[in-house]
This record gives C-alpha cells, structure tokens and sequence, in this order.
C-alpha cells in the first residue's frame, strides 16, 4: 500500500513539474506587451492575449508565416507521402531485382545528418531560381520526408498478403489499378498515420526554413519566430510567447484527435 | 523509428514477391521493367537530386579552401585543421553531453513514467501533462525556456521567491551548465515521444505473462526487471536509436537559446558546422565538420544496431 502512495506521490510531482512551464506560456501570453516588467507572470492579470497575438501578427508577419507553414506541411505531407508509397509499393508488391538495395537507397536520407545538405542545397537553390520560393520550400520538404513516410508504408505492405496481388495478376489487372484499387485502400491508416508524422515534422522545422528562405512571403513560421525573439526589445516577450501559442494549435490540435489512432495504429505496426 | 532498419534488408529480400513468369520474355521484362521505374523513379530522383548529391557535394567540398568565391584543393588540410581546433573538441564534448544526457533523461523518465502510470487511475492526467510539450513546436519551447533561464527569468525569481537566491545563476552563460539546462529543457519536450512509445510497448506485453509473474511472487522492481523490461525490449531499441540519432544531430533548442554562446561554449557539432558555413563563410571547413558528424552519426547507429540485431536474431520485427 504505501508504494502505492509513494507511486502516486511520484507520479503527482513529476506531473506538476511538466505542466509549470506550459502554465508560463499561456499566463505570459496573456500580459499586456506594455505591461511586461521584465519578470514573469505567475497569474493572469488581464485579458491581453488578443492584442499580443494581433501585435505578433503585425510586427513579424507571423500570420503570413502560419499560412506559408500551412502549405508547407499540407502540400509537401500530402505529395512526399504519395511518392513514398508507390515507392513502398515497387519494392515491396512489384518483381524488383535488389529490393534492399533500393530501400537502403530512399532509406539513408534519414540517417543523413540535415545540415550536410544546407550549403550544397542552398548553392543549388540559389542557381536554379528555386531560393526564396514557395516551390523550392515544398521541393525540398518533400524530399526530406520521403524516406520516413516510405518507411512506414513499407512495413505496412509487408503485411499484405501476397496472395491479393497474385490473384489480381492472374486476372490481368496492371500495377497501376492494382495500386490503386487495392494497395491504396487498405493502407489507408498507415498513409494517415505517415501524413501526421510528416506534417508535424514540416510544421516544426526551423533548420531549412531559415536557410532557404529570406522573404516573409516564403519563411515558415518558426523563422518568423525565431526573428521575433531575435527582437526582444522591440516587442516584448508576452507578444513571442503569443505568437508561438497560435503557431503551436494546429500540431496540438492534430496530436490530440489523433492521439488514440497514432496509439492504435502503431500498435499494428510495432 | 529510424532503428526498426535492421531487420529490412532480410525482409524485404524474403518480402512478397510475386513469382517471375516462366521463361524470359525481352518484351514483358521490358514492361516489367517500365512499370517499375515509374512506380520507382519519383522517390529515388528526389532522394539522389535534393539529399545524396548534396551530401556528395559536401563531402568533396571538405577537400577545399573555399571561401565561397574561390576555392583552393587542400586535400585533408581542413580535416587536420579541425581535430587541433580546440573550438571542435569543445563542440565534440558538448555533442557527447547531449548524447548522453538525452538518454539518461528523456529515455529513462519515459520508460518510468510509461510503467508508472500504467495502472495508476489518474494516469491519463499525468501523460497528457507530459506529451502537451512535445506536441508544442520547438521554437515554442525554446522560446519558454529563454523566458525561464534569462538572469532575471522565471527560474531565477523563483528561487529568490523561495528563498533560495543562493542557487541564483546566469544559466546559460557558463559551461557546462548552459548546455546542461539545454538538456533539461529537452527533457521537458522530448519525454512525451519516448512515453507514448514505452506505452504502446508496454501495451504489447501479454497480460497473461505478468499475471503468471505474479503467481510466481514477483513484484515490483523484480516484476519491472525481470518481465517488463526485456518484454519492452523491440520497443526500447527503438527510442534508443531515436535518440542517438537525434541527439547527434542537435540543433534547434542550442540555435534558438544560446546560438552556440557565449563565444562557442554551447556549440554542438552541427552548430559549429552552422556557424563555419553561413557565418563565417568557410565553406570547406564547415563541410569538413559534416563530414565528421556524417560519420559519428553513421558509427555510432550501427555498433548501436549491430549489437542489437546480433541479440535479436530470429526475432521479427
């Protein structure tokens, strides 16, 4: 009985630990930008949140940089997922000579350390036209979550009886409507569950944003944000500490509807 | 989940694989042929155009004096430059912190809170506390933790508050504590990953088996490691690996709070790498230091792995 107790005294503890920092964000954020006196807050005095996050929103364009993150992270999640499983579908479904070797080929774009690729790529960027634009951000994005996506929908297709593809062969069906009529149906979970991993990676990069893109047009949010601590004086904490609340709903959002089908469907897969 | 590889080369040589078609006919291998390099093409011209000739490119840049604008072969003049650099042995140092630290942490406290609040009641109140900061992003967190670690912070005023102004430091402005609070802040995000993979390991684990365990009188701390933790194993390989990876790479939380300072006390590898190329324009050194980290990261995942794979063996993943 009493290690029950020390378990839930324990557990109580290292709960109140974690939830004191995420209570200084939402607080903070609610100070009036004016009325920040260079400490922080422990308890809200007003309801300044929506000017904070209106002066976020003037001040470093995070609302440009929120709908460019969205592209981002929608547009190449969607796009790298769909390369990654026809992909996944050729090496696991199709007769292909040296499927490892293949695999290791997408598969070694996530050992890779990121910031190999910045200055080559950044060159590159430069001289084909692509720095600084909305396509080369989605270009490049799609690329570095193409192996983890892959990954996954590999292991997935695994699992699918080979006798499916057999029998579809035998009836004349081609790759194409096979992949479609049957392979893309069924592993609809796994293309979910890819899409969420890599929207909340695209959502949170900060490495290739900042490298890649100057304009405020083009720079995700977490750039922008990265800029707006970067000004502390000129707009005070609470407004940055707003700015990254808003810049944070949609990955929290997404985390949470999501939570017990991530739970579930990496069960399948463990 | 980058660790789950070792298994895959065997599997997908034993994979479904449709059986060929008697006989070698040139012009449905032909179509074959076709079918696959569409399905196939996209993904690899990706990979090799936006990831691998970079990478390429960078390696063969180390060879250079390159400053941008011109550049001069050195040979391995900028890899014999970097090992007597003390900057670099610091940023060695400070990477093997994280390292270290992100697996005491992050790893640890997730498998304990994981088994914790497995079958505490309120358990799902302690779990959501501990994944809210990893869902936040991590410009979110490094901006509360620059909040709370400034010298007039809210670490600071609450120790003076408690009546501890003693403990009052400029946290991240002395090594080695700077990066030791980096560590700490990470923890604060990155435990929820490791705990949501521990839970859904955990939640592999047959109930019949504890319950024979407990039949057989065992409890507790024994039950923990005895059952849980070699039950647990597939699933620990995997936040392990995870976390070396990522802790090699570290980047974001360093850049955002301290930018590698004061001077480059808090550098990491990939800081250093950072600072060298798009700050100091010494484009050839700095692929020089990726080219290093290339390797440590590639070193170290597979004596991780092999020795992993070797005591699996037989095992599927």
């Amino acid at each position: 009985m009493t290690g029950r107790t020390a378990r839930g005294v324990l557990v109580a503890l290292i709960s109140v630990l974690w939830l004191v920092p995420t209570w200084l964000v939402v607080v903070n954020a609610f100070t009036p930008a004016e009325q920040y006196t260079g400490s922080p807050r422990w308890w809200f005095t007003s309801p300044g949140l929506f000017s904070n996050i209106r002066a976020a929103f003037d001040s470093a364009e995070v609302g440009q940089g929120l709908l460019n993150t969205l592209i981002y992270a929608a547009v190449g999640g969607v796009v790298a997922v769909l390369i990654a499983t026809l992909a996944a579908f050729a090496v696991t479904v199709m007769p292909v000579r040296r499927p490892g070797l293949w695999f290791w080929f997408i598969f070694v774009g996530t050992v890779l350390p990121l910031q190999t690729f910045l200055s080559p790529l950044f060159t590159g960027y430069a001289t084909t036209g692509l720095y600084d634009t909305q396509y080369g951000m989605v270009l490049i994005y799609v690329a570095l979550t193409i192996p983890f996506a892959f990954f996954v929908n590999r292991n997935f297709m695994i699992t699918v009886p080979k006798e499916i593809s057999e029998s579809a062969q035998l009836d004349g069906v081609n790759w194409l409507s096979m992949f479609l009529r049957i392979h893309l149906p069924l592993a609809r979970n796994a293309l979910l569950a890819a899409f969420i991993f890599q929207f909340t990676w695209i959502w949170n990069d900060l490495l290739f944003g900042i490298t890649l893109s100057l304009s405020p047009n083009v720079r995700p949010v977490t750039a922008t944000l990265a800029d707006l601590s970067g000004n502390y004086g000129t707009v005070g904490p609470p407004v940055v500490l707003a700015g990254a609340l808003v810049a944070s709903v949609p990955t929290v959002v997404l985390f949470f509807v999501f939570q017990r089908f991530f739970v579930n469907n990496l069960r399948l897969t463990a | 989940m980058d660790v789950l590889t070792p298994a895959d080369p065997a599997a997908s040589r034993t994979g479904p694989r449709p059986p060929r078609p008697p006989g070698p006919d040139p012009r449905s291998e032909r179509r074959r042929a076709a079918w696959v390099g569409a399905f196939l093409t996209p993904a690899l011209a990706l990979i090799l155009l936006l990831l691998l000739v970079p990478f390429l490119v960078t390696a063969w840049r180390s060879l250079f004096d390159d400053n941008g604008v011109t550049a001069r072969f050195v040979g391995l003049s900028n890899y014999v430059a970097l090992f007597t650099d003390p900057d670099f042995g610091r940023s060695l140092l400070n990477t093997v912190l994280w390292v270290v630290g992100t697996l005491v942490l992050p790893v640890l406290l997730g498998l304990l809170l994981a088994v914790l609040t497995h079958s505490v009641r309120w358990g799902a109140v302690a779990r959501t506390a501990v994944v809210i900061p990893y869902a936040l992003s991590g410009s979110a967190t490094a901006l509360l933790w620059t909040f709370l670690l400034r010298t007039d912070g809210a670490v600071n005023q609450t120790l003076s508050a408690v009546g501890l102004g003693g403990w009052q430091q400029e946290w991240l402005l002395h090594w080695p504590m700077n990066t030791l609070v980096m560590i700490v802040a990470t923890t604060w995000q990155a435990t929820g990953a490791s705990l949501i993979l521990f839970l859904v390991g955990l939640q592999t684990i047959p109930s019949e088996t504890i319950e024979a365990a407990r039949l057989d009188g065992a409890r507790g701390l024994q039950l923990f490691l005895r059952i849980i933790l070699p039950q647990l194993r597939p699933m620990t390989v995997v936040v392990v690996g995870m976390s070396i990876v990522n802790s090699l790479k570290t980047f974001d939380i360093v850049w955002l709070l301290t930018q590698g300072g004061p001077g480059t006390a808090s550098e990491t590898l990939a800081l250093t790498m950072y600072r060298q190329t798009f700050t100091l324009n010494r484009y050839g050194y700095g692929a020089a230091v990726s080219v290093v980290l290339t390797v440590v990261v590639i070193a170290a995942s597979w004596l991780y792995l092999r020795r992993q794979v070797r005591q699996r063996t037989g095992e599927a993943v």
